[in-house]
């Protein structure tokens, strides 16, 4: 079974970093980006599991992110972190894809408990898929 | 001005009105009352020609039916003159007279026969004219009386007959028209003296000091208005006799005769003082109203306005609040992570030994003590941004009877404990409300907790009082206000109570949120939320909330 890879996505370059090291302390591994950009960017590259994605964004805003890898990458689980003010567009998030969405300020605990959720979801669906793709190959 | 003007405006037509119907009523009494008096005299004048034009024609009867050896036979005289006192009592006595003038004949009271005439000035008349009626005259006699005279010519002779017509039978016939109080009417001759007595003063013969009198006869009736010798103003109607140059003169005093128009004259200054009175004293009111009302807008204007700066000014200060705990979210954001790395650290530290056991309580309560602070700060952003939310309350029908209930059984414990007294007075006929319940009631727990505080604050744990009352309001509202006998509020605290941050409490017990928050909800639900407060005596909330439209009845309530 894989760990998750999580990546957190925020324009605020202290709470990446803060957050980054707390995650790798409690033994998540974690990949962070500043924008929506450098998110699509890196996910090109990367194999992620869960995104953490800020709703209020400057350039990309959240909720375009979220669209933008939902169709490139359907399977990826999408978490939207949101103020208070926000709520409204995470449930746009939500009704567009997103997994589920964590109100600021977040418990680290909380983070990870929802990412963890979001990475069961994750396991589900890929499972499903392989068997669906592993089926094929045994007719042939 | 408006004062001077409300008694102006209706006062022109009014006086207008009544100067138009005293000039048309003044000109109508003068109108009549000179047409009676026109024919009166007209009347009097046809009566006393007839008079005269009759005695005329006896005498005429008698000269012409008798030949002058007839007249002057005294048997046949007498008889005549017997005769002549049968058909009017006004002849005095008869003479015949011959061409010379000489007295032949005479019947009367007194002796007369042989006396020469023909120098006397009636007799010249009689002779040229052949008929004569004199002036009242005294004559040889000494009495005032007038004559009528005729000739006759037969045969080259000439002889006159003359008959003295008594001056009583003839005053008589003119003084007794009366018109009025001080109509009268009298004769005058040419030279304007008096040929018949007058009542108000003017005896037989005198001049009339009136001076009426003209010299030459005219036709018709005149009519004119003088001031009489007196200085009294008189109505005048004058005719010339057609039988002799007399004048017949109707006077009345002109008081007398336009009576009617001096009572109407003096009804017309009472209606109008009195109508005058009552248009000022209705202006006057009227205009105290008016301007009492315009007052009363005025100070409404102004209340208005300075509401209307308030809400501005509160949505203002949302406004920037919401700006404000959105910007103050973040940075929270970090220092909880920070704060949340720093304790996984210290774990870490502390499970390896390399902190000393002094500091390490110090450091659990620093961190402590961080995330309360943070927790804090994080309430505060949270419950403006609840405000600032736009979000949609689900509405429903309340009864607000079942509603206050529920909630003052959440607080019964509390207040108990403060020794505090819940009183509820809700009217029967308050009707449904359409609220979001969840709101409504965080409304009213913050009133009541708010009110509570107050009561501890005043009395500790004794003699406070809340009271909730609730019950229809104007314009299908519903009012419900909540009333402490606590510590009461500043007027200047009073101002500022429903804005943001403002708080009485000391630092970290309140956020200074509720009463804004509670103000936004309560008009975000279409009502408005006042205050009315006095130190020392207490607070009451007022909160005016719209009813359900299917509540304006007290049937069920709808659940849904």
């Amino acid at each position: 079974m894989d760990k998750m890879r999580m990546m957190l996505v925020d324009d605020e370059e202290g709470f990446l970093s803060t957050t980054k090291k707390l995650l790798e302390r409690k033994g998540v591994q974690v990949t962070t980006a500043s924008s929506g950009h450098e998110a699509l960017e890196k996910l090109a590259g990367e194999s992620v599991h869960v995104v953490i994605l800020d709703v209020k964004m400057p350039g990309m805003d959240g909720v375009a992110v979220l669209k933008a890898v939902k169709s490139r990458y359907p399977l990826v689980q999408v978490v939207m972190l949101t103020g208070h003010g926000t709520v409204d567009s995470a449930m746009e998030g939500l009704r567009s894809g997103a997994t589920d969405y964590l109100m600021k300020p977040i418990d680290i605990d909380e983070l990870i408990a929802k990412a963890e959720e979001a990475f069961v979801r994750w396991q589900i669906m890929e499972e499903k898929i392989r068997i669906a793709e592993g089926k094929t190959p045994e007719k042939k | 001005m408006i004062l001077f003007c409300m008694i102006l405006v209706p006062l022109i037509p009014f006086i207008a009105v009544l100067a138009i119907g005293y000039y048309h009523f003044k000109t109508s009494i003068e109108t009549s009352t000179l047409a009676t008096m026109n024919r009166i005299v007209e009347d009097h004048r046809q009566m006393i020609d007839g008079f005269l034009k009759e005695r005329r024609g006896d005498l005429g009867f008698i000269l012409n039916t008798n030949s002058y050896v007839d007249l002057t036979e005294p048997e046949r005289f007498y008889a005549l003159f017997a005769q002549l006192q049968r058909y009017s009592n006004a002849f005095v006595d008869l003479g015949v007279f011959d061409q010379d003038g000489i007295h032949v004949m005479y019947q009367g009271p007194y002796r007369l026969v042989g006396i020469d005439y023909g120098k006397e000035e009636w007799f010249r008349h009689v002779l040229s004219e052949g008929y004569y009626i004199s002036d009242i005259f005294l004559g040889f006699r000494r009495i005032p009386h007038f004559v009528i005279a005729l000739k006759r010519e037969e045969a080259g002779k000439t002889w006159v007959i003359r008959a003295t017509i008594d001056t009583y039978v003839f005053n008589e016939l003119v003084e007794k028209v009366r018109i009025g109080k001080t109509g009268e009417a009298y004769i005058l001759n040419t030279e304007g003296v008096f040929q018949t007595a007058r009542r108000s003063g003017g005896s037989l013969l005198a001049k009339d000091p009136d001076d009426v009198h003209e010299s030459k006869p005219h036709q018709g009736v005149r009519t004119f208005i003088r001031k009489d010798a007196r200085g009294d103003e008189c109505v005048f109607a004058t005719t010339w006799l057609q039988e002799k140059g007399w004048m017949l003169v109707v006077r009345q005093e002109t008081a007398d005769a336009l009576k009617a128009l001096r009572s109407a004259t003096f009804m017309i200054v009472v209606i109008m003082i009195l109508g005058g009175v009552t248009i000022a004293i209705l202006a006057y009111t009227v205009t105290r109203q008016i301007i009492r009302r315009m007052q009363r807008m005025d100070v409404e204007k102004q209340q208005l306005g300075k509401q209307l700066v308030r809400a501005t000014r509160l949505a203002e200060l949302g406004q920037m609040a919401a700006g404000f705990a959105h910007e103050i979210n973040n940075p929270l954001q970090i220092m909880k992570s920070d704060r949340a790395l720093m304790e996984m650290i210290f774990s870490d530290l502390k499970k390896r030994g390399d902190v000393r056991e002094e500091d390490v309580k110090d450091l659990e309560e620093t961190l402590d003590q961080l995330k309360l602070q943070i927790e804090r700060c994080s309430k505060i952003t949270q419950a403006i941004l609840e405000f600032g939310r736009k979000s949609e309350p689900t509405k429903q029908d309340v009864d607000v009877g079942e509603f206050i209930s529920h909630l003052t059984s959440m607080i019964a414990e509390k207040a108990s404990v403060q020794g505090i007294r819940v009183k509820k007075e809700i009217s029967e006929q308050t009707p449904l409300l359409r609220a979001d319940p969840a709101q409504l009631q965080q409304v009213f727990l913050n009133l009541f907790n708010n009110a509570i505080d107050a009561i501890t604050e005043r009395h500790g744990c004794e003699g406070g009082e809340l009271s909730i009352q609730a019950g229809p309001d104007t314009d299908e509202r519903v009012r419900i206000s909540v009333r402490d006998n606590g510590a009461g509020i500043s007027p200047d605290n009073l101002k500022k109570i429903f804005a943001p941050f403002f708080t009485t409490k000391p630092p970290g017990k309140g956020t200074g949120l509720g009463l804004y928050v509670c103000f936004g909800i309560i008009e975000g639900m279409g009502g408005n939320m006042e205050v009315e407060s006095q130190r020392g005596v207490g607070t009451t909330f007022i909160v005016h909330l719209p009813a359900s439209r299917a509540g304006q009845t007290e049937c069920e309530p709808k659940e849904s």
